[in-house]
C-alpha cells in the first residue's frame, strides 16, 4: 500500500477539483465546450456534508472532461476504488437529433447502453440546433426531445434538459447546474459512504498486528481530500484531526520503534505550514511515518484548511499548542538531533505562524474577544520565539547584551540547557575565533547599576554554562554512557531546576535508541582532555549552530551582535505590540521595558525613558515594589541623561519612597545625596516636586489648638520623614484648610529651617492670625535648595513601621480652631459711688480676663481733663477672685484686711511708666483690680442751696473719665479700649434755711449737711464765715450753737447744724477793705471709708499711718444768705364772694383789696405817682370779664392806704375753675404779701334752666 | 526537586497585600523577584479568565517553565495566587 503513496501524492497535486465527464454522443462538445466552461466554477452549490446535512458552498471548481479523454480512460479498477475521489462526479450525455426515426433506431439504443452503468450519475443534455425561425426544425427537435424525456426521465428524477443553441439559454444553465449538482451530490454521498465504510473496517482492525497505518492514512486523506475538493473544508479538517489523533495513538504505542526524523538538512526550519515540504514517500520509512515530518505535514494541511475557512486565529491557537507539544517531542529526541535543533525549530515555527496568521488575519472581522485572543496568541508566539532566540544568543556569547531583567531571567533561568548527546567542542581551526572571543569577553565591562546599587545579577541560565558544558564533556570523556545516552535523567548533582517538568515520563524513555551518527558534525574531533574555557564554549556552540541552522536569515541574526539586537528588538516589539493589542498590559509593558533597555544601551535615552516610564507606572500603580525597584533606577538614569531634572528628582523621591528593605541603606543615602546635590546646585529654576510618598504629616494627637480671633500661634505637627538620613529643609510651610469653606481658608503657616531626622519629627510652625473657624491639615510644602516640594499625605500618627502608617484619606480631625471675635477681657470701674474731689483717691479698675491669658499685658491709662494720676504713689494691683462675692456682702470691709480670701489673694505694687502699667504674670488668668491714685481737681467752691431755692448739686460737674487701653495677647495683637467714668463729689451737700426767731431780729440758720459719699463722715468742727449784712449772734466765734461735735454723718444721711445769726454789720469790716459777698461754711471732718465701696481717706493719709497723726479734712462751702427775707410793704387780698352759689352765666363781682402795709416812700411802684397798675388775668374760656382788665388805680404810698378793685365776671363753665387773678405788674413780688392771694378754685354751678340759652330749632 | 512556592494575596486593584515564600528548599536569592514577576504577569491571564468562569479556583492558569500559577479568586475579586 505504501507504494501508492507517491502516486497518491501526485494525484493530489494534479487534481484539486471535481471532474464532470462529458459523453459526447453527437459530436457536439467542440461546439458547446466554450459555453459550458464559461459556467465554471459553479457560483453556488448545495452539497451534503458528512452528516448528510445540506451545505452551501461557493465557487465550486470543476472541469468538464470528455469520456474519451486519456485521463479517464487509462485507469485500473483497483486504482479507481482507492483514488475514487478523482473519478467524475457526474456524466453529461450530449445528444442531438432532429429526426424521430433516427432517434428511435440509432440514438436510443446507444444512449441506453451508456446509461446502464449504475455507478454513474448521468443526465442527458439535448442540444437543439434548430433556429427559432425555422418552425419545422424546431418542432421536430421538440418532438425528439419529448421522446427522449419519455424514455429517460422518470417520475422520480428528471434526467433530461434541452439546450437551444440559438434560443434563450438562461433557464437551461440553471437547469444544467441544478442537474450537475444533483449528480455531484449523489456521487459525493456515495463515495463518502464508501470511504467511511472502508475506514471503519480499518479502524476496527487497528490493534491487530497486520494493521497498517499507511492504508488508513490513504483512505482517510482521500476522504479529506475529496471533501476539500468539494469545498467541504470543515469535514476535511475533521478528517485530518481524526487522522492526527489516530497517528498520535499509534506513534506512542509501545513496541513500535520508529525513526523520529528531523535529521535532514533543512529540517531545522519548521515546515508546519508547508504541506508540500517533503514528498510523502520521504516521510514514510518502512511502513511507518516519521513523527517529525508527519506531524508537521498534518498540521500544514489543517492550517491550510483553516485558512480556507478564514480562521487564522485558530491557526495561531492550534499552532501555539502544536509548537509547545512538538517542542516536547523534540526534547525527547534531542540527543539524536543536531545541536539546538529544538530551539531553532521553535524559532522558525513561531515566525512562520506569526507571518502566516497575521497576513491572513483581517482585523475587525471577528468578535472582539477572538481578536483579543488572536493578538494574545501572536504575542505568545513572539515571546516564545524570543526566548529561544535569546537562548541561542547566549550560547554563542551575546549574554552580555541581554538585559538581566526579571522577564528575561524568568524565561531563561528555568529553561534547561540543550542536551545534545555530546556537547560540541571547538573545531581545531577556530583558535583565532576563540582568541577574539576571549578578547571581547575581557573588554566587556560588567554593567553596573546606577546609584551604585549592588544587586546580585539575575541569572539568564539554569546553571552556569561553563560548568554545564564541561560537565557534559567530562562525563563523556569519563565514559559515563548513561549520562550521554540519556540526557533526560534527573540530575544527580542537584544543581538548579534542570530536571524540568517538561521531562517526559521516564517509562517512555525505555528503549530510546541512540545513534551517534545523528549528532551534529564536528562533535567528535577528539575527546576533550581539559575543561573548555567560556570563550571556547561560545565558539564551539557557534560552529555547532552553524551546522544546525539552515535558515540564512536566522544565522545572520546570530552572526553579529548588531544583527542579534535587530532581531531581538523585532521579536520584542512584536510581542509587546501584540500583548498591548490584546490588553495584556502587564506582558506588553514589561516587554516595553526590554526595548527601553536596548534603547538605553544605544543612547536613545528619550525613547528609553518613555518606555521605562510606562513600566514604572504599571508597577507603581499596582504596588509591585520589588519589580519597580528593579526598573526605577534605570528610568532615573535616563532622566539624568536627558537632563530632565524634574523627572529625575521625582524618580529619586520614588526610589526613596519604596519599601526600605528593597535597597540597602547606603543606596538610599545615595538617592538622598543625589537629591540634595541637585536641589542645591544644578537647578536653574525652582522645581516643584511631590514628596507625598516620602514625607507625611499629621497633627499632634489630642484636642486641636484653640486660638482666639486675631491671635497668632504656633502649631506643632508630626512629620514623618522617609529619608534615610537627616534632611535639612530650608523652609517648611503648611496650609490649613478651613472646614467651613473649601474655597477660602488655605492658611499658610511657616517655619524656618527644619532638620528632619529619619522617622518621626515634630515641627513647630508659627501661625499667622487666621480667620475664625476650624481648620484641618492641608498641604505641606517646603523648599530644599531650589526644590519646592509638597506633600499631600497624612499619616495617622502611628509609628512609621505599622501597616497603617500612611493614609490617603484626608484627616477630618480639626487641628486648629479659631474662635469668633468675642470679648476677651473686661475693664470696669470697681465702684460707681463718688469719690472725694480735690483729694487723692484710689480708683479701682477691675480687669477680668474672659477665658484668656493676659500674659504680658500692658494697660495704658489716660486720664481725662480735670483728673490726674498722682505719680508720687505707686499703683497697686491685687487679685480679686472673690471681689464679686465680697462686694455686696461687706461693702465697708477693707480688701486688704478681709480675712477669708487672703489665702490666695495676691497683690503687687506697680509703677506707671509713660502712662503704661505692665501686668505681672500672676494676673494673667485671674480677675484683678488695679488701684490708681488719682486726683480730681475742682477750683470752684461748692455752693450750698437754700430752702427757698433748693437745688441739687450737678452730677456732671464731678464726672471725670479715664481712658483705658489694654494691649494683650501673645504679641500684643489684641487690644481692648474702654473709657470709664469716675464720679467725684464733695463730701457734703449743704443746704440752709433761715427762720426768724422773732426775737430781737435774730435769725436761726439751719445748715443741713447731706453726705454724698459712701463713707461715714465725722464732722469734728464747723464754723461759718458770714457775708456782709449778717453777724453772728451769741458767742460770735462762728461755731454752731445747737450741736455737739463730733457729728457722724452716715452715707446718704443728713445732719444739721444750727447757727444763730442776726442782721447787722460786722465791726471793723472796713479795715479789711474787701466785702465778703457770700458766707462760707467751714467743716473740719474725717472720713472713714473703703476704696472698694466708695470715697475713702485720701491716699496720702493712708500712708501717714495711725489715728494719732490723723489729719482732718476741711470742707468749705458757700452759703448765700439773703436779707430781708420777710418784709412785704403791700398786701393784696381777695374779698369773699357773695354767699349765693355761683352759676354759669350769672354776673359775679370779683373784688380785691390792695393795702399799703408800710410806707413806700423809697419804692418806685409806678411812674405815675400815687397810682398803681393792676391787671386781672383770667382764663377766657372760663370767664368773661366785664370792666377794665388793666388799669391804674389811685393809691397813696402812705401806710394804711387801701383800695378795692372790683371786676365783674361771668363764669362760662360749670365746675371748679380757677378764679381770675389780680396782678400788680409794677410792684416787686417780694414787696407783696398775698398769701393766700385768692382762692385756688371756685365752684360754679350749672346754669338754671333758661330759654335764653336755647337754640332755636 | 523542591523549589520554593510563592504565595501572594492581591487586592482587587491589583496591589499585592501579602507575600510569603513557602517551602523548605534552599532559597535562590533571585527567586523572590522572579516569583513576583511571574505572579504579576499572571494577573493578565486572571483578568481574562476570572470573568469567563464561575469557578473560584483557577488551576494552572499559567506556567513559566516549571513555575505553575494557580489562583483562587474570592467573591470580592481578591486573588490568592501561588
Amino acid at each position: 500500500m505504501a507504494n501508492y503513496l507517491a502516486q497518491f501524492q501526485s494525484i493530489k497535486n494534479s487534481c484539486d477539483h471535481i471532474v464532470i465527464a462529458v459523453e459526447d454522443v453527437s459530436d457536439l462538445w467542440p461546439t458547446v465546450k466554450g459555453r459550458f466552461d464559461e459556467r465554471l466554477p459553479f457560483r453556488r452549490a448545495c452539497l451534503n456534508n458528512k452528516t448528510r446535512n445540506p451545505v452551501f458552498v461557493e465557487n465550486l471548481n470543476a472541469e468538464f472532461i470528455l469520456t474519451t479523454d486519456s485521463r479517464l480512460r487509462s485507469r485500473f479498477p483497483q486504482e479507481q476504488s482507492l483514488f475514487w475521489f478523482r473519478e467524475p462526479y457526474a456524466t453529461v450525455v450530449l445528444v442531438t437529433c432532429e429526426d424521430l426515426d433516427e432517434f428511435k433506431t440509432i440514438l436510443k439504443p446507444r444512449l441506453k447502453l451508456i446509461v446502464q452503468n449504475d455507478e454513474r450519475e448521468w443526465f442527458i443534455v439535448f442540444v437543439s440546433r434548430a433556429h427559432p425561425s425555422n418552425d419545422s426544425a424546431t418542432k421536430s427537435a421538440k418532438k425528439v426531445y419529448d421522446k427522449v424525456q419519455v424514455e429517460f426521465s422518470t417520475k422520480k428524477r428528471e434526467r433530461c434538459c434541452k439546450f437551444d443553441i440559438h434560443g434563450p439559454e438562461a433557464l437551461f444553465w440553471e437547469d444544467l447546474e441544478s442537474k450537475i449538482m444533483e449528480c455531484v451530490r449523489n456521487t459525493l454521498d456515495r463515495r463518502v459512504q464508501f470511504y467511511e465504510d472502508e475506514i471503519r473496517k480499518l479502524s476496527e482492525q487497528r490493534f491487530m498486528p497486520i494493521w497498517n497505518f499507511c492504508n488508513f492514512f490513504i483512505l482517510k486523506e482521500s476522504l479529506a481530500f475529496m471533501f476539500e475538493m468539494a469545498h467541504l473544508y470543515e469535514d476535511a479538517l475533521r478528517e485530518y484531526d481524526e487522522l492526527e489523533l489516530c497517528y498520535l495513538e499509534t506513534v506512542n504505542m509501545i513496541g513500535k520503534q520508529r525513526d523520529f526524523g528531523g535529521v535532514e538538512h533543512g529540517d531545522d526550519q519548521a515546515a508546519l505550514l508547508n504541506p508540500g515540504n517533503k514528498p510523502l514517500s520521504q516521510i514514510v520509512q518502512d511502513d511507518s511515518f516519521r513523527e517529525f515530518e508527519f506531524r508537521q505535514y498534518l498540521f500544514a494541511y489543517q492550517s491550510k484548511l483553516l485558512f480556507k475557512l478564514n480562521r487564522p486565529f485558530e491557526v495561531a491557537s492550534r499552532g501555539y499548542s502544536f509548537v509547545i507539544s512538538f517542542s516536547k517531542s523534540l526534547t525527547l529526541h534531542e540527543h539524536k538531533l543536531p545541536f539546538c535543533m529544538r530551539e531553532v525549530w521553535v524559532i522558525t515555527a513561531c515566525w512562520d505562524l506569526i507571518t502566516a496568521s497575521s497576513s491572513e488575519y483581517k482585523a475587525g472581522v471577528v468578535a472582539p474577544d477572538i481578536e483579543k485572543e488572536f493578538y494574545r496568541l501572536q504575542g505568545d508566539l513572539f515571546s516564545l520565539g524570543r526566548v529561544k532566540f535569546l537562548r541561542l544568543a547566549y550560547l554563542v556569547g551575546y549574554g552580555n547584551d541581554i538585559e538581566r531583567s526579571p522577564v528575561n531571567s524568568a524565561s531563561l533561568s528555568m529553561l534547561p540547557w540543550p542536551r545534545p548527546s555530546v556537547w560540541p567542542s571547538v573545531p581545531t581551526e577556530a583558535s583565532s575565533e576563540v582568541l577574539e572571543k576571549e578578547k571581547l569577553i575581557l573588554q566587556t565591562t560588567p554593567k553596573t547599576k546606577h546609584f551604585g546599587i549592588q544587586r546580585k545579577k539575575l541569572p539568564l541560565e539554569p546553571t552556569v554554562l561553563l560548568r554545564e558544558a564541561n560537565r557534559r564533556r567530562a562525563s563523556l570523556s569519563a565514559g559515563n554512557a548513561f549520562e550521554i545516552f540519556d540526557g533526560h535523567s534527573v540530575m544527580t548533582d542537584g544543581s538548579g531546576p534542570d530536571g524540568s517538568s517538561k521531562s517526559p515520563n521516564p517509562q517512555k524513555k525505555v528503549g530510546i535508541s541512540m545513534s551517534r551518527t545523528f549528532s551534529s558534525p564536528g562533535n567528535f574531533e577528539g575527546p576533550p582532555d581539559r575543561p573548555m574555557r567560556i570563550a571556547e564554549i561560545h565558539v564551539a556552540a557557534q560552529h555547532a549552530l552553524q551546522g544546525t541552522i539552515s535558515d540564512e536569515d536566522l544565522w545572520k541574526s546570530l552572526s553579529t551582535v548588531e544583527e542579534f539586537e535587530k532581531k531581538y528588538l523585532e521579536l520584542t516589539k512584536g510581542a509587546a505590540d501584540n500583548y498591548h493589542r490584546s490588553w495584556w498590559k502587564r506582558h506588553g509593558v514589561v516587554l516595553d521595558g526590554e526595548i527601553a533597555a536596548v534603547c538605553f544601551r544605544h543612547g536613545n535615552f528619550d525613547q528609553a525613558a518613555k518606555s521605562y516610564e510606562k513600566v514604572c507606572a504599571l508597577y507603581a500603580g499596582e504596588g509591585w515594589q520589588e519589580l519597580l525597584a528593579d526598573v526605577l533606577p534605570n528610568l532615573a538614569e535616563c532622566q539624568k541623561m536627558l537632563n530632565d531634572q524634574a523627572g529625575y528628582l521625582s524618580s529619586c523621591i520614588r526610589l526613596l519612597s519604596l519599601d526600605k528593605s528593597l535597597f540597602l541603606n547606603k543606596e538610599r543615602e545615595a538617592f538622598q545625596a543625589e537629591l540634595v546635590r541637585l536641589a542645591h546646585s544644578e537647578l536653574k529654576d525652582p522645581v516643584p516636586l511631590d514628596v507625598s510618598s516620602l514625607i507625611t504629616f499629621s497633627g499632634i494627637p489630642g484636642p486641636p489648638l484653640e486660638l482666639c480671633d486675631g491671635d497668632p500661634g504656633t502649631l506643632s505637627v508630626t512629620v514623618w520623614s522617609g529619608f534615610p538620613d537627616d534632611m535639612t529643609l530650608d523652609s517648611v510651610s503648611l496650609t490649613l484648610m478651613a472646614t467651613f469653606n473649601a474655597d477660602v481658608g488655605a492658611k499658610a503657616v511657616r517655619s524656618t529651617t527644619a532638620v528632619l531626622k529619619p522617622g518621626r519629627n515634630t515641627v513647630t510652625l508659627s501661625l499667622l492670625p487666621p480667620k475664625p473657624g476650624s481648620y484641618v491639615l492641608g498641604v505641606l510644602t517646603g523648599q530644599i535648595g531650589q526644590l519646592r516640594f509638597r506633600s499631600h499625605s497624612f499619616s495617622k500618627g502611628g509609628p512609621a513601621d505599622s501597616d497603617d502608617f500612611m493614609s490617603y484619606e484626608k484627616p477630618t480631625r480639626p487641628i486648629l480652631k479659631v474662635f469668633k471675635p468675642r470679648a476677651l477681657v473686661d475693664l470696669a470701674a470697681v465702684i460707681s459711688s463718688p469719690l472725694l474731689i480735690n483729694e487723692i483717691q484710689w480708683t479701682g479698675i477691675v480687669v477680668r480676663p474672659i477665658d484668656y491669658l493676659l500674659k504680658g499685658a500692658i494697660l495704658h491709662i489716660d486720664t481725662g481733663p480735670g483728673l490726674s494720676i498722682e505719680k508720687s504713689f505707686v499703683i497697686e494691683m491685687e487679685s480679686c477672685a472673690n471681689l464679686s462675692q465680697s462686694e455686696p456682702d461687706t461693702p465697708n470691709s477693707s480688701g486688704s484686711q478681709n480675712g477669708s480670701p487672703t489665702a490666695y489673694k495676691q497683690s503687687e505694687q506697680l509703677t506707671l511708666e509713660d502712662g503704661k502699667v505692665n501686668f505681672p504674670d500672676w494676673a494673667s488668668d485671674v480677675d484683678s483690680v488695679i488701684w490708681v491714685p488719682i486726683w480730681a481737681k475742682s477750683d470752684s467752691l461748692p455752693r450750698g442751696s437754700s430752702s427757698v431755692s433748693p437745688q441739687r448739686p450737678n452730677m456732671v460737674d464731678g464726672m471725670r473719665t479715664i481712658a483705658l487701653n489694654l494691649e494683650f495677647g501673645a504679641s500684643h495683637n489684641q487690644t481692648f479700649e474702654r473709657t470709664i467714668a469716675v464720679h467725684f463729689s464733695d463730701p457734703f451737700h449743704v443746704s440752709s434755711r433761715v427762720i426768724d426767731r422773732c426775737n430781737e431780729g435774730t435769725l436761726l440758720l439751719q445748715v443741713i449737711l447731706q453726705s454724698q459719699v459712701q463713707a461715714t463722715l465725722t464732722v469734728y468742727d464747723a464754723w461759718l464765715e458770714l457775708q456782709d449784712g449778717f453777724v453772728h449772734a451769741g458767742r460770735g466765734d462762728g461755731r454752731p450753737t445747737l450741736v455737739s461735735f463730733p457729728l457722724a454723718v452716715s452715707p446718704t444721711s443728713k445732719g444739721g447744724i444750727i447757727f444763730n445769726i442776726s442782721l447787722g454789720r460786722t465791726i471793723g469790716k472796713d479795715e479789711n477793705g474787701a466785702e465778703q459777698p457770700e458766707s462760707i461754711l467751714n467743716i473740719r471732718y474725717g472720713i472713714s471709708g473703703d476704696r472698694t465701696s466708695g470715697a475713702h481717706p485720701p491716699v496720702a493719709m493712708e500712708y501717714s499711718g495711725s489715728d494719732s497723726a490723723r489729719k482732718d479734712l476741711t470742707f468749705r462751702s458757700v452759703l448765700v444768705l439773703q436779707r430781708p427775707v420777710l418784709d412785704p410793704c403791700m398786701a393784696v387780698g381777695f374779698l369773699p364772694l357773695p354767699s349765693v352759689d355761683l352759676r354759669v352765666g350769672q354776673l359775679v363781682p370779683m373784688k380785691w383789696r390792695v393795702e399799703i402795709l408800710k410806707d413806700m416812700e423809697d419804692k418806685e411802684i409806678s411812674k405815675h405817682n400815687e397810682e398803681v397798675l393792676y391787671e386781672v388775668n383770667a382764663n377766657p374760656e372760663n370767664w368773661m370779664i366785664a370792666g377794665r382788665k388793666r388799669g391804674y388805680i389811685p393809691l397813696s404810698k402812705k401806710q394804711g392806704s387801701r383800695i378795692v378793685i372790683s371786676v365783674l365776671c361771668v363764669p362760662l363753665v360749670a365746675g371748679y375753675v380757677r378764679p381770675p387773678q389780680l396782678g400788680l405788674p409794677n410792684v416787686d413780688e417780694s414787696d407783696i404779701s398775698c398769701n393766700p392771694p385768692g382762692p385756688h378754685l371756685v365752684c360754679i354751678m350749672p346754669p338754671a334752666l333758661s330759654s335764653s340759652f336755647c337754640i332755636p330749632v | 526537586m523542591a523549589i520554593t512556592a510563592s504565595f501572594i494575596i492581591v487586592s482587587r486593584n491589583d496591589i499585592p497585600i501579602y507575600e510569603a515564600e513557602v517551602g523548605s528548599a534552599t532559597k535562590r536569592e533571585d527567586a523572590a523577584q522572579l516569583h513576583q514577576f511571574v505572579l504579576h504577569a499572571a494577573l493578565d491571564i486572571v483578568q481574562d479568565l476570572a470573568w469567563t468562569t464561575s469557578a473560584m479556583f483557577l488551576k494552572n492558569i499559567d506556567r513559566f517553565n516549571d513555575l505553575v500559577v494557580s489562583v483562587y479568586v474570592t467573591a470580592g475579586h481578591i486573588l490568592f495566587i501561588y
